[in-house]
């Protein structure tokens, strides 16, 4: 293939990438899953009901893994019927998004009823207004993933199934989202009453913030503060991963030679440890600013 | 009928690949720096995720970039790199990214609780530990713990590929990389589940006192790896 083809199309996954990993995590967000759903789930039972959406299907990534297989799944058999491509993704995408909407209510009625005793209720408008909102994000989530998996088979002619190539993505971007964007999520706005700047103290768990910046909060609340950094950073991050990974082979093209192929290896080593460089150096300027939590014992004896 | 021995014996090579890779797989995880659900709240040092996840977040990314590879190579060391690359680049940018994440959005350094200075920076931890937590974000060790992993996870998945693709067999290509790539993916996941009993959900990389403990999920794996073995080769091999 053509260099420019290859990075044109390598850019149009990570676009893909991008908007796929957004949606994901601010999905998580609307319907509490993931880890910090563990503070939502523990809140009644430390005295706080509140009026935030508790799904948690599952981990992201198996949950996201299912919706992508299954829209994977339809989208290929559509195609083999004829179905244009466009046609089939957007079909495998919806089926998917009404699967995902079918667990997330089952999965909210079923933990919310599970906490009855702890005087937790069951909102019913919750539901109408949050379930839609889920399912929007996981079809937009769906779709792209579904179009990276697409473009991976058709245009760059990898060799595993449709399917499998989003389910992998799926796990994949379940595993971004739930290790970036939802510690926004969970260190930062569930416990926006705690001073900024420190991590949870176990002493606060399940003392989540329940009132909103109007009336009581619910998880839409919780996804339009997400949207502002959690999520975007989790797009920024899936298209990074979706993208470097191609890039390095599509700028130094193995199937001209091996030696060209170990020249993407060592492109890829040398992606790797910039990024262990920035690191240490966003570690050095975050003490630098942020300074300790508490003095050093012994230089406070010799100050003494 | 099929020939279990004959295939067994005729692909004993295979089956040993099939067992290392899956044993890889289950070392690479305990270098992987997890803090569970803990760390999603900044309360443990590590990504805020589960090891499996994680671990098979990375493992998979790395199991795409080889079977890209090996569609125009018959190189084994060359596919075998290139899952490498490939799961160090999807872990080394959730790490980075989560690092962001502390850093801008919570607002707290990275710190270890584990021990009193980083083995490869030297620098004092239990200064910058906040009050009530057991460590948040990813300090330098943990980074490079976690690129090590990512890096041993992607070898271990690609070597159980290339060895199931490249086991004796009578399938067209398509339909053998389909069969391959699940059982490779089925493979993954019980090798990066053995290790989360030991791991106990958070690890926070090689310096942690956990993973001394590996030897003994390293033997369970190789146990369970050679069965997957036997029976992905006998699969493949047989039809």
């Amino acid at each position: 293939m053509e260099p420019l083809t290859g990075m044109g199309v390598l850019a149009l996954m990570g676009a893909a990438a991008t908007i796929a990993g957004a949606s994901e995590d601010l999905e998580s967000d609307v319907g509490s899953q993931s880890n910090p759903n563990s503070q939502v789930q523990l809140a009644p039972q430390m005295m706080y009901p509140h009026r935030i959406y508790n799904k948690a299907v599952s981990g992201e990534p198996p949950s996201n893994a299912l919706m992508c297989a299954i829209g994977g799944t339809t989208a290929s058999v559509l195609m083999t019927t004829g179905a244009s491509a466009a046609l089939a993704l957007a079909i495998g995408a919806i089926v998917a998004a009404a699967i995902h909407g079918t667990y997330s209510v089952t999965s909210y009625l079923g933990r919310s009823a599970s906490q009855k005793r702890f005087k937790q209720p069951i909102y019913l408008d919750i539901i109408r207004s949050h379930t839609p909102v889920i399912m929007g994000y996981s079809f937009i989530t769906t779709f792209c993933i579904l179009v990276v998996s697409y473009l991976m088979v058709a245009v760059l002619a990898h060799p595993f199934p449709l399917p499998l190539l989003a389910f992998i993505w799926g796990i994949t971007v379940g595993a971004i989202g739930s290790s970036t964007g939802d510690v926004h999520y969970g260190a930062e706005r569930e416990f926006q009453a705690v001073e900024f700047g420190s991590g949870l103290n176990a002493a606060n768990s399940g003392n989540i913030v329940r009132k909103a910046e109007s009336g009581l909060r619910n998880g839409i609340d919780n996804s339009w503060f997400c949207a502002k950094f959690g999520g975007p950073v989790t797009g920024l991050a899936f298209g990074m991963t979706v993208f470097l990974s191609g890039w390095v082979t599509a700028v130094f093209d193995p199937s001209r030679g091996d030696a060209i192929g170990w020249v993407s290896v060592l492109a890829g080593v040398i992606i790797v440890l910039i990024l262990i460089l920035w690191n240490r150096n966003m570690e050095v300027a975050a003490r630098a600013a942020f300074g300790t939590y508490k003095e050093d014992e012994a230089e406070a004896e010799v100050a003494a | 009928m099929i020939d279990i021995a004959g295939i067994l014996m005729q692909n004993i090579l295979y089956v040993i690949l099939i067992t290392l890779g899956g044993v890889l797989i289950s070392w690479s995880v305990h270098f992987v720096p997890v803090g569970g659900a803990p760390a999603a709240m900044a309360q443990a040092t590590g990504i805020g995720t589960g090891t499996v996840q994680l671990a098979a977040g990375a493992g998979l990314t790395g199991l795409v970039t080889a079977g890209a590879m090996m569609e125009i190579t018959s190189s084994a060391a060359l596919v075998i790199a290139a899952g490498a690359v490939g799961a160090m680049i999807m872990m080394a940018v959730t790490m980075i990214v989560g690092t962001w994440v502390y850093v801008y959005g919570v607002g707290c350094p990275p710190a270890s609780a584990k021990v009193k200075y980083d083995p490869i920076t030297k620098d004092r931890q239990d200064l910058y530990v906040s009050q009530g937590t057991e460590g948040h974000g990813l300090p330098t060790v943990s980074f490079v713990s976690g690129v090590i992993g990512g890096a041993l996870g992607g070898i271990g998945g690609s070597l159980v590929y290339y060895a199931l693709m490249s086991v004796e067999n009578g399938l067209p290509l398509a339909d053998l990389v389909g069969i391959a790539s699940v059982f490779a993916v089925g493979i993954f996941f019980v090798n990066a589940v053995i290790p989360s009993y030991n791991i106990g959900g958070t690890i926070e990389g090689f310096h942690d006192p956990k993973f001394k403990r590996f030897p003994k999920a390293v033997l369970a794996s190789l146990i369970a790896t050679f069965f997957c073995a036997l029976i992905g080769v006998l699969a493949i091999g047989g039809l």
